[in-house]
């Protein structure tokens, strides 16, 4: 393998591998705005020049190959001189908007100004070439041409990333910008790591336009819940409310993140949230709520059997909450109309990360099916459908899954945990509200088989509690209790029957997650 | 409205996919069969072709954009390029264009309204040695002086009514 030297520093790197990768793996830092990990080498920007000894001009980091013997400086007046000058020339019809730019704070210009500029600018205000401002660039893109240094990340990530080929160049030197078609935007269910790519503000989020300065955004480790992918996530929050969610890259999961994904936070603010219990469609506090839930199942249990009780995992639960509802089912109720199959086929859909499974826990209820068998998922709804089930205990998108299969269901009473209204399709008397994953830690088990947390960033709605606790107390109210009263004893259960002991601490830490953020 | 691709610039496309591994080759020469036919490159045109070669339509536009040669808008009859590069600077283009402006009443850039002539200002023809230099079409007209382009505009005229 080639040895070089960087700054007076050796470091040995495999053929092929370029100036700014060594100097990555020394930890000294070279500026650059074109290059990306992650995207093909374009070596159009010039911020990254180094000087490498025995070559008569600068060299670009990012695209020069490494060679035996090679000795490199990163520190060299010459080398701090050219900084300057790219800057200054990327600086020249930039409109310095910051305090309306959404980028600031997070900037590349900013900070490398700050870093290697400090020049004053030489073009007068009223002489720099205008663009257009705000062009909507598809269902979740602004872009501000002004901003833009024309470093093409955004135009390679069409390309190579999606393949989508949105974007181009428009024209020539100062009058190039970039452009799309007419009427068209970037329409591919990615386009929103172009916000995070871009190192200015030229492509910005429209979600998260003028929400949040970002020097607020307090930053958590997570899991996306949004399919079978499993991505690893940082929930952007601030006073309780989340503003973002970004991808932390992890080579096991994620590079990037589908902007369906990045969408799944809404729900938490959605108008339709449920932060109270709904009993015939009045608003009631959650406590009491789950004596009258309890009393349901009392009742039915009573009249009919405790095999009049049908109960359903679901794989948009965690394994925690869905432990609980097979607690719930063969502890408490003894029913064995239980049903935790919920498979569905699996695997990346595009090429790239969304999964033909569009739900995050199929494994996880795999798993807990090992140990707390149940009814397959036609038995079950036999059952339901034979009229011999008197009333059904779900999670709302889990019933909502099955609802093309079964018969009327207007006759049979429910009892519903949801999260909001829009996650029912079907009336019911008694629907609960339960924490999101954004509010709670929830284990998920990827398509991969990887098994991973998800971590509270904010607090849920006054009242508002995880459904395993929520299930639990149903089960006291009862006279049955599952006893899983809180985490300590929902962590013991959940390494003794779900996952034994041995594979706990294997769980990817939120946190710990090698968070490299998709910026660079 | 949609664009057809003339069967001739088809042909020539297919004749030229044979040839060059890459695909993206074959826009530029593609671009100017299409150029020739209609003079100008709708944008319609850019979706066609980017439909017929299986390239995206930014891809095809911004090698549109970037070749200025390649005209986005209809042409006139008569393509004047006054070259405005350093020699023909020199040598009295400023005065050249402005008079030209002055004559046809329009600005750089647009066209007569009887679609006869459509001046533009165009980088260095490579004729430096005989600056200043008026391009029309594909004709070079060389040592301009204001006279000259009185009588060159005169006998555009004429060819175009003698057709
Ligand atoms: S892109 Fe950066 S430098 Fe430009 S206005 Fe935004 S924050 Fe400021
Ligand atoms: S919009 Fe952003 S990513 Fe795209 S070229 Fe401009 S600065 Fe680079
Ligand atoms: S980062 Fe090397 S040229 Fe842009
Ligand atoms: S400068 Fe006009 S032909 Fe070269």
């Amino acid at each position: 393998m080639p040895k070089l030297t960087i700054d007076g520093k050796t470091i040995e790197m495999p053929k092929g591998a370029t100036i700014l990768q060594a100097a990555q793996a020394l930890g000294v830092y070279i500026p650059r705005y074109c290059y990306h990990p992650s995207l093909p080498v374009s070596g159009t920007c010039r911020m990254c020049v180094v000087e490498v000894e025995k070559t008569a001009k600068l060299q670009i980091a990012c695209a020069t190959e490494i060679a035996d013997g090679m000795a490199v400086r990163t520190d060299t007046p010459a080398v701090k001189k050219a900084r300057r000058d790219v800057l200054e020339y990327l600086l020249i019809n930039h409109p310095v908007d910051c305090p309306i730019c959404d980028q600031a704070g997070e900037c590349f210009l900013q900070d490398y100004y700050m870093d290697h500029g400090l020049h004053k600018s030489r073009i007068a205000p009223g002489d720099k070439i205008r663009r257009s401002k705000r062009r909507a660039a598809g269902k979740y893109l602004t872009l501000d041409n002004e901003r833009c240094i024309l470093c093409t990340r955004c135009v390679r990530f069409c390309d190579e990333v999606t393949r989508t080929g949105e974007l181009t160049v428009s024209g020539r030197n100062d009058a190039s910008f970039i452009d799309m078609k007419e009427g068209k935007g970037v329409d591919n269910d990615y386009s929103l790591n172009i916000a995070d790519i871009c190192p200015v503000g030229a492509f910005t989020s429209r979600d998260f336009r003028f929400k949040a300065r970002v020097w607020f955004l307090k930053k958590t480790g997570s899991i996306c819940t949004g399919c079978a992918a499993g991505c690893n996530i940082e929930v952007h929050h601030n006073e309780g409310i989340v503003h973002r969610l970004m991808p932390a890259p992890n080579p096991e999961t994620n590079t990037w993140l589908c902007d369906r994904g990045r969408m799944t936070y809404k729900v938490l603010r959605a108008g339709d949230r449920l932060s109270k219990a709904r009993i015939k469609k009045g608003s009631m506090e959650p406590e009491p709520a789950l004596r009258q839930a309890a009393h349901l199942i009392d009742d039915a249990a009573h009249r009919a059997g405790p095999e009049s009780v049908a109960v359903l995992g679901s794989p948009y639960l965690s394994l925690e909450d869905n432990l609980a509802i097979a607690e719930l089912a063969s502890g408490s109720i003894k029913t064995g109309a239980l049903c935790l199959d919920f498979s569905c086929e699996q695997g990346v859909k595009d090429g790239i990360l969304i999964n033909k499974d569009q739900t995050p826990n199929a494994n996880g209820l795999k798993l807990l099916r090992a140990r707390y068998g149940g009814l397959d998922q036609n038995a079950l709804i036999g059952l339901i459908n034979s009229g011999r089930i008197k009333l059904i205990v779900a999670e709302a998108r889990a019933l909502n899954s099955l609802r093309e299969k079964l018969r009327d269901l207007s006759n049979i009473p429910t009892v519903i945990l949801a999260l909001a209204k829009s996650d029912l399709d079907f009336d019911s008397d008694c629907v609960l509200p339960y924490a999101s994953y954004f509010e709670t830690e929830g284990h998920f088990v990827n398509y991969k088989g990887r098994i991973q947390k998800t971590a509270a960033a904010v607090a849920a709605p006054e009242g508002v509690q995880p459904l395993w606790l929520v299930l639990s107390k149903i089960s006291s109210y009862t006279g049955a209790p599952i006893k899983i009263e809180d985490t300590k004893a929902m962590s013991a259960k959940l390494s003794e029957y779900a996952l034994g002991k041995s594979v706990i601490p294997a769980i990817c830490k939120p946190g710990s997650i090698a968070a490299k953020s998709t910026r660079e | 409205m949609a664009y057809k691709i003339s069967e001739r610039t088809l042909a020539e496309i297919d004749r030229l996919l044979k040839i060059y591994p890459q695909k993206e080759a074959v826009l530029i020469p593609a671009l100017h069969e299409m150029q020739k036919e209609a003079g100008w490159i709708p944008e319609e045109a850019m979706d066609a072709l980017g439909a017929r070669l299986n390239i995206p339509y930014a891809r095809v536009k911004g090698v549109v954009t970037f070749y200025t040669m390649f005209n986005r808008l209809p042409m006139g009859r008569f393509h004047l390029q006054v070259c405005r590069n350093i020699s023909c600077h020199f040598a009295g283009a400023a005065g050249m264009l402005r008079h030209l402006e002055d004559k046809l009443n329009i600005k750089e850039g647009e066209t007569t309204e009887d679609g006869l002539f459509t001046l533009s200002a165009v980088e260095c023809l490579g004729s430096c040695g005989t600056a200043p230099v008026i391009a029309v079409n594909e004709t070079y007209h060389e040592n301009m002086t204001v006279e000259k382009t009185d009588r060159l505009l005169a006998e555009l005229r004429a060819e175009n009514n003698s057709d």
